[in-house]
């Protein structure tokens, strides 16, 4: 017995003095440490589809140009990064780039135009299945949408190469801003296997930073290239990504700085983390919305024939309008997002500011204009039960959101008493997202509520084109002929000018319209330990240009 | 004895390699017939759409249910699960990721769940109806009624939120590759202290239970009486007749619990971040990566399998009487 | 003498305490009663029109709260179980039942009453807020219909209400100003409802406090009980009607029937049963009753065991065999001589099954398969509160410690009804 008291104490001492042992704490490093809610399953910038991945990857390899945010005129302004100037042709069909003539990957091997044009093969080849698969449509390509490179590419030396551009295309600087891949690292490799290879060998890279350790579902650990043209002394020489699934974790950790930087903070949280003296807060705006979609056709008989029938609750203009002024978005913006975020009536957000139409104004909350414009349409409570009802049909239909997302559930469950005053019965029922996507997709539901996240630049036409068939993105079955006309002629058009002018009508109309009851525009609150210096938090990210950031010791 | 031991070995791998078979496919068929589909995350406004169609083509989801099957069982039977959708890597490997990772929490999991089951329902009987019997008894039944993901936030709101004691989550710190291997020891046991009381405290309370009611069942049979009388030590009364009688029933529970937690304890994992089977499962399923699925599935099969025979191996030893019924 | 404390005592007692209290709610369900009824024969097809769950609860709970207690007392010596001590355990058992049949009287407000977010969010346990009483803008008409819905809005609590305002505080002065965390809105005499000669303005508490959407949690206890209650229930029939009659099948006819369905619940159990439930959920969505068939699916092999092992058993039995020789149809041998015998089992099997389903709902919702917060469950409710641990801890505290006594309850009962049933343990 004697033996296993001592036995007791012993370990009890052990586990006492071995934390001293463990003293180094995590941040009085130079770098930063960012934490993320999973881990990424590529760092390979042809297979990024996640925000995250295309953050590290572009980190990894770098583009001919980077962009910076215009917030004055809501646009973007290319700055040379790979390139170190360009001159477009006078009939702007063509562009020549001059790359700078010092970048070398990290095995030493000197980065060439090889590996741009090496570069535009593989993302385009459909074996590889790349994430910019498909979408060079001002490029000359054959019939798989392979980029033709002999039309496309003339080599003029080592470090100049000219692009050649459709000539009925309208060419954008964007459309070719691609990160850049080692031509000698993978050429030998064969294409159909491309991302199985890319998981088990540690690449080279040429950006600002390269992989030093990737420990799966833990951490991402990146590391500064001090030989890139990027670099300046005295910056971060580690950036590190660590992977937090719980949010309550990632949130302590960020107050009791373990982290030095975290995305996606809940309105609810940043009173508590205004009271910390080292931190500060900002946000990503005008990326994401969130909308009730009203399906303007009727699901069932689109599903059958394929056939265009107006819908028997939302076919009406008049009863979307009515819907949107029955739900009381300034509520749930203010109680769940504490009004971080604005109002949305339109597919634009109010970052691009040369793009916006400034005459409209949102519809405000008022039920009992609601109640008017349903009885003028005919929708009516003849029997007193409370509902309204037209023709002997109750309007009663069930509203699906994605299950897991605490705002869209707070605001399904207002919105279900807001239009329950106005007699209109709601059913709430939520979908696992797999599952809700395919549905909506599928244009199956009557009501839904989801979120967009918008693209930059601004693009409306995935998502307001009549062609169901080849716009599978518009969602709510939104036909108008007059946007679409819009539509074709701001593909050809060249002047910016002309085109936002045209993006404007088109929001006019889709004002009058109200395919949907456009909810608000969700700012992504970002908080960041002030120890980082140098970071500039805008629409396009928050890590972005991090090698320029430096911390205090 | 050892021929027919062999024999029942033999069959029972037989059967469950059967059983296996038989869940696989049910599996299979499962997941392709429920809605969504995998090439979901292939449809947003910046991707093109003949994307994800090449996509669905790459993973043979264009052709018809079976020929799917065919060719699926084809590669299984050269022993190949096929390439997850969503890691883009071999099902296998990428299951090997996390399965060591499970196996040790799981094994440590175990050790003290039987460990503290048996300490405490030994205590227990010693003061047989007494205050610290009563004590820890109704202690059991409350921690029992706690569901595990309370106590899992529970602790976190108190060690890590309010005291700073505990991390809250993951399975190293960041700057674990710094430390020495001591310290790197050190930083994982850190880490699993919290997830490991969260999974054990449901399980101790199991044990106890059982324990304790069939200990206190064997004390009170007459042979027992019988040995006093003849002057038998009470330790040695313990140790060579009150134990094994009590422990038997004791053992296939413990496989089948030792079973489940080996296919991931799914809330544990959740809660604190950790990378283990449970997760992988669940998200594999929740993003339709099919060939992921089915390798966790079987590898999960498999280990409940395995811990069922090893717990019936080994009640078999304890008490050859028992054998016949396992031979049954 | 001592007078102990038997179980009828206290259901009773209860029942006339709620009616105490909630007089006035009891009355007024009297009154629709009568009205409705009497709208069957002036205006029928209305009548069946205005038929619903809504309207029903209160009334059959007005029923019941008379007429329990008198129906009870009456039975006290002939119900043997009426009679028993009050334990923990039954104490926490009537209350749970008293939820369930009288929860329109319990509660406060429809469990998903939400009004005026600013004021009422994540208030915690007893806090007050004030009512503003508006004057009613609708036209009443005095026929049977018109009193009707007049009596309908009284009693049936709907999840909206517009003709009050809820305000933090309120001054009244030659108008009515009211306060919403900072804002102040002035309103005119004309919208108000006069009592006394003065704007009607009482206050309202909240017991347990609030959740995130401003929505009474108390209420959504008391309510909450209903739906784990009929989780509970329907997926321990499942699970009883599939364990017996697989287990029956497999045990009386043996042979191959027996391998392949004793292979085919290895199979199940060899299969982590959660994965199971998230897939079949994947395939019929998230509501009330894919989660009860789900979890009915999931817990019968222990009792396929049981009824088969108990099954094979008796079959060897002398007075079983001598039974079927008799010439006794299987399904009187079912009934007659075998479930009896399983009886004592199976109950606690089942009883243990029912905290079992009542954790796997709770632990669902947690992991965000349930039925989410829109149905009063207290495990979505505990899981919901989770993302406010920080702020409102009510939302977690309350509905865990119910979730808690449940199922300590339910384990204790299985507990007690194994003693009972199984004479042998008790010496």
């Amino acid at each position: 017995m004697r033996f296993k008291q001592i036995y007791f104490i012993l370990l009890l001492l052990i586990i006492g003095i071995l934390p001293a042992c463990n003293t180094s704490s995590p941040t009085k490093f130079n770098g930063v440490v960012v934490g993320i809610s999973s881990d990424v399953e590529s760092l390979n910038p042809l297979f990024s589809f996640t925000v995250n991945e295309g953050n590290i990857s572009e980190l990894l390899y770098l583009s001919p140009l980077q962009f910076q945010w215009d917030s004055s005129k809501g646009e973007l302004i290319p700055q040379p990064m790979l390139a170190k100037s360009w001159q477009w042709s006078k009939d702007s069909s063509s562009i020549t780039f001059y790359f700078r003539k010092n970048v070398k990957w990290t095995d030493g091997v000197p980065f060439t135009v090889k590996d741009v044009i090496f570069s535009f093969d593989v993302y385009s080849d459909p074996l590889v299945q790349s994430r910019l698969f498909g979408t060079f449509k001002s490029l000359y390509t054959d019939s798989s949408q392979h980029i033709n490179l002999a039309k496309t590419f003339k080599v003029v030396n080592p470090y100049e190469l000219i692009i050649n551009f459709r000539k009925d295309a309208v060419p954008s600087l964007v459309d070719i801003n691609i990160p850049i891949i080692p031509e000698h690292v993978f050429k030998n490799v064969d294409r159909k296997n491309l991302i199985t290879y890319e998981k088990n060998h540690n690449s080279v890279f040429d950006g600002a930073f390269y992989l030093k350790k990737w420990n799966k579902n833990q951490s991402i650990i990146l590391q500064a290239n001090k030989n890139s043209f990027l670099y300046k002394p005295g910056n971060i020489d580690r950036l590190i990504f660590k992977v937090i699934p719980d949010y309550t974790s990632r949130l302590t950790q960020l107050k009791q700085g373990e982290i030095d930087l975290m995305e996606d903070i809940r309105a609810d949280d940043v009173p508590i983390l205004r009271n910390s003296n080292n931190l500060v807060i900002t946000a990503i705006k005008g990326r994401e919305y969130d909308y009730i979609g009203w399906n303007n056709l009727n699901p069932s008989i689109y599903e059958k024939s394929k056939k265009i029938v107006s819908n028997q609750f939302f076919g009406d203009y008049r009863v979307r309008t009515a819907l949107t002024d029955a739900i009381n978005r300034e509520e749930i913006l203010r109680e769940f997002l504490d009004n971080h975020g604005e109002i949305a009536y339109g597919p634009v957000a109010p970052i691009f500011k040369s793009e916006l139409d400034t005459t409209l104004i949102p519809r405000s909350y008022d039920p009992g204009k609601a109640k008017e414009l349903l009885s003028q349409v005919g929708w009516r409570d003849s029997n007193n039960d409370g509902i309204l009802d037209k023709n002997g049909k109750k309007f009663s239909f069930t509203l699906y959101i994605p299950s897991g997302n605490p705002r869209r559930q707070f605001a399904a469950s207002i919105i279900q008493n807001n239009l329950r005053i106005v007699g209109i019965e709601v059913k709430i029922q939520s979908l696992e997202p797999e599952v809700f996507f395919g549905k909506m997709f599928d244009k199956k539901f009557n009501a839904w509520m989801a979120g967009w996240s918008v693209p930059i630049p601004l693009d409306l036409k995935p998502y307001w084109n009549s062609n169901l068939k080849e716009n599978i993105l518009n969602v709510a079955g939104y036909q108008n002929h007059q946007v679409n006309t819009l539509l074709n002629k701001i593909d050809v058009e060249k002047s910016k000018e002309k085109r936002n002018n045209l993006n404007k009508k088109i929001q006019d109309i889709i004002y009058k319209d109200e395919p949907f009851t456009f909810l608000y525009w969700i700012d992504n609150i970002v908080v960041y330990n002030k120890r980082i210096k140098g970071i500039n938090v805008t629409p396009l990210g928050a890590v972005l240009h991090c090698w320029n950031w430096s911390v205090n010791k | 004895m050892k021929k027919q031991i062999l024999n029942t070995i033999i069959r029972r791998i037989f059967t469950s390699l059967i059983v296996l078979f038989l869940l696989i496919t049910f599996i299979f068929f499962l997941l392709r017939i429920s809605p969504g589909n995998p090439t979901q995350k292939f449809i947003s406004p910046e991707l093109s759409p003949k994307l994800a169609e090449k996509v669905k083509e790459s993973f043979n989801l264009d052709k018809p249910l079976f020929k799917q099957y065919e060719s699926f069982i084809g590669n299984l039977i050269k022993g190949n699960f096929g390439i997850s959708y969503t890691y883009r890597a071999p099902v296998l490997s990428v299951i090997w990721n996390f399965l060591p990772f499970t196996l040790m929490f799981s094994l440590m999991s175990f050790i003290i769940q039987i460990g503290f089951g048996f300490l405490l329902s030994f205590l227990a009987v010693k003061n047989i109806n007494g205050k610290l019997d009563h004590l820890i008894s109704k202690s059991s039944l409350m921690i029992y009624a706690i569901p595990s993901f309370v106590i899992g936030v529970s602790l976190i709101y108190i060690f890590s939120v309010q005291f700073n004691l505990l991390p809250s989550s993951g399975f190293s710190s960041i700057n674990s590759y710094s430390l020495s291997f001591i310290g790197k020891l050190w930083d994982h046991l850190e880490h699993l202290i919290l997830p490991l009381i969260t999974l054990s405290l449901g399980g101790i309370a199991i044990y106890f239970r059982y324990l304790r009611d069939n200990l206190e069942d064997v004390y009170n049979q007459t042979f027992i009486l019988n040995l006093r009388a003849n002057g038998f030590s009470e330790k040695e009364i313990t140790k060579k007749h009150v134990i094994p009688n009590a422990v038997s029933p004791l053992i296939s529970v413990a496989g089948v619990e030792l079973g489940l937690l080996f296919s991931g304890a799914l809330i544990t994992e959740v809660i604190f971040g950790l990378p283990g089977m449970g997760r992988l499962t669940i998200n594999a399923i929740l993003s339709r990566d099919y060939p992921l699925v089915i390798g966790c599935t079987f590898v999960s099969g498999v280990l409940i399998i395995i811990s069922n025979l090893i717990a019936d191996l080994f009640k078999a030893k304890i008490d050859k009487r028992l054998l016949k019924e396992i031979l049954n | 003498m001592q007078k102990t404390l038997k179980i009828w005592h206290l259901i009773i007692g209860l029942c006339l305490i709620l009616l105490l209290i909630r007089l006035n709610r009891v009355i007024n369900s009297y009154i629709l009663l009568i009205e409705y009824i009497g709208l069957f024969f002036s205006n029928y097809t209305f009548a069946v029109n205005q038929l619903s769950l809504s309207l029903i609860d209160p009334l059959i709970s007005a029923l019941m709260i008379v007429f329990l207690p008198i129906f009870l007392f009456l039975k006290r010596n002939k119900i043997s179980i009426l009679s028993s001590r009050l334990n923990f355990t039954a104490v926490v058992l009537i209350i749970l039942t008293i939820f369930f049949i009288f929860a329109p009287f319990v509660a406060d407000s429809n469990p998903d009453f939400q009004k005026n977010l600013s004021v009422t969010r994540l208030l915690p346990p007893l806090s007050v807020v004030k009512v503003i009483h508006l004057k009613d803008k609708g036209k009443t008409t005095l026929n049977d219909i018109g009193k009707f819905i007049t009596q309908k809005k009284l009693v049936v609590k709907n999840i909206f209400n517009e003709s009050i305002i809820f305000a933090d505080s309120v001054h009244v002065d030659l108008g009515v100003i009211y306060f919403q965390k900072g804002f102040s809105t002035k309103i005119s005499n004309k919208k108000l409802q006069f009592k006394n000669g003065k704007p009607y303005i009482t206050s309202r508490m909240f017991i347990l406090g609030t959740d995130e959407l401003g929505r009474d949690i108390y209420s959504r206890l008391v309510y909450g009980a209903r739906v784990s209650l009929f989780v509970g229930l329907g997926s321990v029939v499942i699970s009883l009607l599939l364990g017996l009659s697989l287990g029956f099948l497999a045990g009386y006819i043996g042979g191959i029937i027996d391998t392949i369905i004793s292979r085919f619940t290895d199979m199940f159990m060899a299969f982590p049963i959660i994965f199971l439930i998230i897939l079949i959920l994947a395939f019929f969505g998230n509501s009330l009753l894919s989660i009860i068939i789900v979890l009915g699916f999931s817990g019968w092999m222990s009792l396929f065991k049981i009824v088969r092992g108990e099954v094979i058993s008796l079959k060897t039995k002398d007075f079983f065999i001598s039974a079927k020789l008799i010439g006794l149809p299987k399904r009187n041998l079912l009934l007659k001589e075998i479930l009896p015998l399983i009886l004592a089992p199976v109950i606690v099997n089942l009883v243990f099954q029912y905290g079992n389903v009542i954790l796997a709902e709770a632990a669902l919702s947690f992991l965000g398969l349930g039925t989410g917060n829109l149905y009063p469950s207290w495990g979505a409710m505990i899981a919901a509160g989770q993302n406010y641990l920080s702020q409102a801890w009510w939302m977690i505290f309350f509905p865990g410690i119910t979730l808690f006594f449940t199922l300590y309850v339910a384990n204790n009962l299985g507990k007690e009804i194994n003693v009972k049933l199984n004479p042998r343990l008790n010496e």
